[in-house]
């Protein structure tokens, strides 16, 4: 797999950059973003306490990561429509590993690793077929490309990894791009989103559940499971502004997809946008925000009630910490400690010249 | 913040809802909403009604008449119509995004080639015409459907052919049912005129004139990207070698120039409409005049290309035209994002694009 001279310029300048910040204990939480710094793109592991402790120069924007907490290591993916994906150490041990998909794919921005860390599974566009794939690559084998499985819908965004370890869960966001295009939407009109079951296995689609039609054009775009194995996803809404769908919704297999609008003040303030979904480390709070809202909102996961919202502008990626806390980035700079239970706490003040964070943070 | 801005603008951004968050108003126009309405959105879809009824009216007298002699009236109030188009193509929100209007009156892009296959099957086939087009495929109501209609194989014998006529009819009835829908949509009494003319924090989805501003500046930046990207860029591919006038809009009635010179147009007179060339702020008026002065010469320049659109991307001295325009254009949504949306006080979100 041919990779791109800039990939292969930015790597070739990370031996510098590319080494830990300092030394940690092996049970220290340990957060994965990807951010623009002073006109450079990179992706950066993060402790607590808002420290670098390890940056890796990227070539273009990332987005999010697939994380191999048992060995270490994690992958960064260009934001869509990118086509470039580097492997490395957490701990900056050994040489990243840079990788593309196939001529006619580009990535999504988002994948996850198989329990034995053996493959690597990457949401991408066909787009000349039109139909989302999840990319296999052989994570044992310099990340060879070995094949793909259909999402079974169209632009494929997240994809986790349900607790039995084999069923993946994909939200086919269901707007039609290509990069003929730039990221312009080909199909608002037809638009059919879905989550969908893929057995990681064989590829075959277990199960897949769609919205009414009359909801045909909210985007499932960000998922998380809760500590009962049920599937939580935000959306983004495509159709008129001053519509209001609810955007954060939970499936359970076997079921119909539960959507919960909470306050109609919150809704409003969401704008329609939900840049990522979290879970905290109970498994018992869903958090999701809104980048455009300035605002994170929090969910029980059991009964789907509304916890209330925390501010912050241009906030978007949300990691667990302990307890019923999360740590939050946002495009301005700011990490802040959020969650339902407690004030926001600056952990490090938004400024101009701060690292912007892109929407998503990973908890190693 | 600025290069933060500046990655951020080469980035198509075609959200539904203003990704612009404010910061001060003192450089906004308090009426900016009103005056966006007076000054743009009012005479525009009165221009947009008024042509597509006449291009419906057009139709109508060829139709059943057996004689091609309507058929020059026919084409020049297409025309119109897809320059009126042009205009109310730039106000991608609101009334226009609801009940997917914008891509009934224009599927764009279309690389597969839907509309030309639908069409090509609905003339071809032998059932009735269906009763209500509004309810069929998008890739069958709009604009474009109509180019391969009047103008395609056949379009010349328009008046002999009674089922491609009345499907032509059909389509242009669309349009100026659409067109008149658009009005309805921001006429007064309405709860979305209300939000952009005297937004309210009770009122949606405008709460403030800075939401408004927001919303203008990025109709007017989807406006740009939309025609280079979808419109312009396709067509002249990487390469003199890759040229395909074929995917550009209108190539078969020829008005792909003259239609994203009006769109250009449209960006022109919307951001002057809404005080971002002569309104309170010079700092403001300086970046304004400055995506004026772009502007002008993106339009000048593909009003200058002298081919067919079916070959002038591929021939030398057009594709130099159109090339320029594209950088032209890309250098005014640069000023308009970047340098005016931050003299506005409207700061981009960083995390706030569609599709991540």
């Amino acid at each position: 797999m041919e990779i791109d001279r800039r990939t292969f310029l930015a790597l070739a300048g990370a031996a510098a950059a590319f080494r830990p910040a300092l030394a940690h204990a092996a049970d220290e939480a340990l957060f994965l973003g990807a951010r623009l710094n002073g006109g450079a793109f990179e992706a950066a592991v993060i402790d607590a306490s808002g420290r670098d402790r390890l940056v890796l120069p990227l070539e273009a924007r990332g987005h999010s990561f697939a994380i191999d907490a048992p060995r270490r290591r994690a992958v960064a993916f260009a934001r869509s429509p990118g086509r470039f994906a580097v492997a490395f150490s957490v701990d900056g041990t050994g040489e990243p590993i840079a990788f593309a998909p196939p001529p006619d794919r580009h990535f999504y921005g988002h994948g996850v690793f198989t329990p034995d860390g053996r493959l690597l599974l990457a949401t991408e566009n066909d787009y000349d077929g039109e139909r989302g794939v999840t990319g296999l690559y052989d994570a044992s084998a310099g990340f060879r490309r070995i094949g793909e499985f259909e999402t079974g819908g169209i632009g494929p965004h997240e994809v986790i990894l349900l607790a039995d370890g084999k069923t993946l869960c994909v939200a086919n966001g269901g707007i039609l791009t290509h990069p003929d295009y730039e990221r312009v939407k080909l199909n608002l009109a037809t638009m059919k989103p879905s989550l969908s079951y893929v057995d990681m296995e064989t590829g075959d689609l277990l199960e897949q559940a769609e919205l009414a039609p009359e909801l045909h054009k909210l985007s499932i775009r960000h998922m998380t499971l809760d500590r009962f194995g049920a599937v939580w996803f935000g959306a983004q809404y495509q159709g008129e502004d001053d519509a209001r769908p609810p955007l954060v919704g939970r499936h359970r297999r076997g079921h119909a997809i539960e959507l919960f609008p909470g306050p109609e003040a919150t809704l409003k303030k969401l704008d329609n946008y939900v840049g990522s979904v979290a879970i905290d480390a109970s498994g018992e709070i869903v958090a999701t925000s809104s980048p455009r809202g300035g605002l994170s909102v929090f969910w029980d996961a059991e009964t789907g009630r509304c916890l209330g919202e925390r501010q912050l502008k241009d906030g978007c990626g949300l990691a667990p910490l302990s307890g019923h806390r999360l740590l939050g980035t946002s495009g301005r700079g700011a990490i802040v400690r959020t969650g339902p239970d407690v004030a926001l706490e600056s952990v490090r003040e938004p400024q101009a010249s701060a690292p912007a964070w892109d929407n998503h943070l990973r908890r190693i | 913040m600025q290069a933060r801005l500046s990655r951020c603008v080469l980035i198509l951004c075609l959200s539904s809802a203003p990704a612009l968050a404010q910061e001060t108003t003192s450089t906004i126009a308090p009426n900016v909403g009103s005056r966006v309405l007076e000054g743009y959105v009012t005479p525009t879809l009165a221009r947009f009604r008024e042509a597509s009824g006449a291009l419906s009216n057009a139709l109508g007298d060829v139709c059943g008449a057996s004689s091609d002699s309507g058929l020059v009236a026919v084409h020049q109030r297409f025309s119109e119509a897809v320059s009126a188009w042009g205009h109310v193509s730039v106000l991608r929100f609101g009334p226009l995004v609801a009940e997917n209007r914008f891509e009934r009156v224009f599927f764009w892009p279309d690389p597969r080639g839907v509309t030309l296959r639908q069409v090509q099957g609905l003339l071809a086939s032998d059932e009735p015409l269906p009763q209500d087009l509004a309810a069929q495929s998008v890739a069958l109501q709009g604009l474009p459907a109509l180019d391969y209609v009047l103008f395609g194989t056949g379009g010349d014998k328009l008046a002999d052919d009674a089922r491609r006529c009345a499907y032509a009819q059909a389509v242009a009835d669309n349009v100026a049912d659409i067109a008149g829908a658009l009005e309805s949509g921001w006429a007064e009494g309405t709860a979305f005129r209300a939000s952009f003319t005297a937004p309210a924090a009770d009122r949606d989805p405008y709460r403030s004139s800075a939401e408004v501003a927001g919303e203008v500046v990025k109709a007017a930046g989807t406006a740009i990207e939309f025609a280079r990207n979808a419109e312009l860029l396709p067509a002249l591919g990487k390469s003199v070698e890759k040229a395909r006038g074929k995917r550009a809009p209108f190539w078969r009635s020829g008005e792909t120039f003259a239609f994203t010179a009006a769109q250009i147009e449209g960006v022109q007179q919307l951001i002057t409409a809404a005080g971002f060339v002569d309104g309170p702020s010079d700092l403001v008026n300086g970046y304004g005049e400055s995506m004026n002065f772009d502007l002008a010469h993106a339009r000048d320049a593909l009003e200058a290309v002298a081919g067919a659109p079916e070959a002038a991307f591929g021939e030398e001295e057009d594709r130099g035209r159109i090339s320029y325009a594209t950088i032209a254009m890309e250098g005014a949504k640069h000023t308009l994002n970047g340098e005016l949306a931050g003299a506005l006080g409207l700061v981009m979100g960083f995390n706030a694009l569609d599709g991540d």
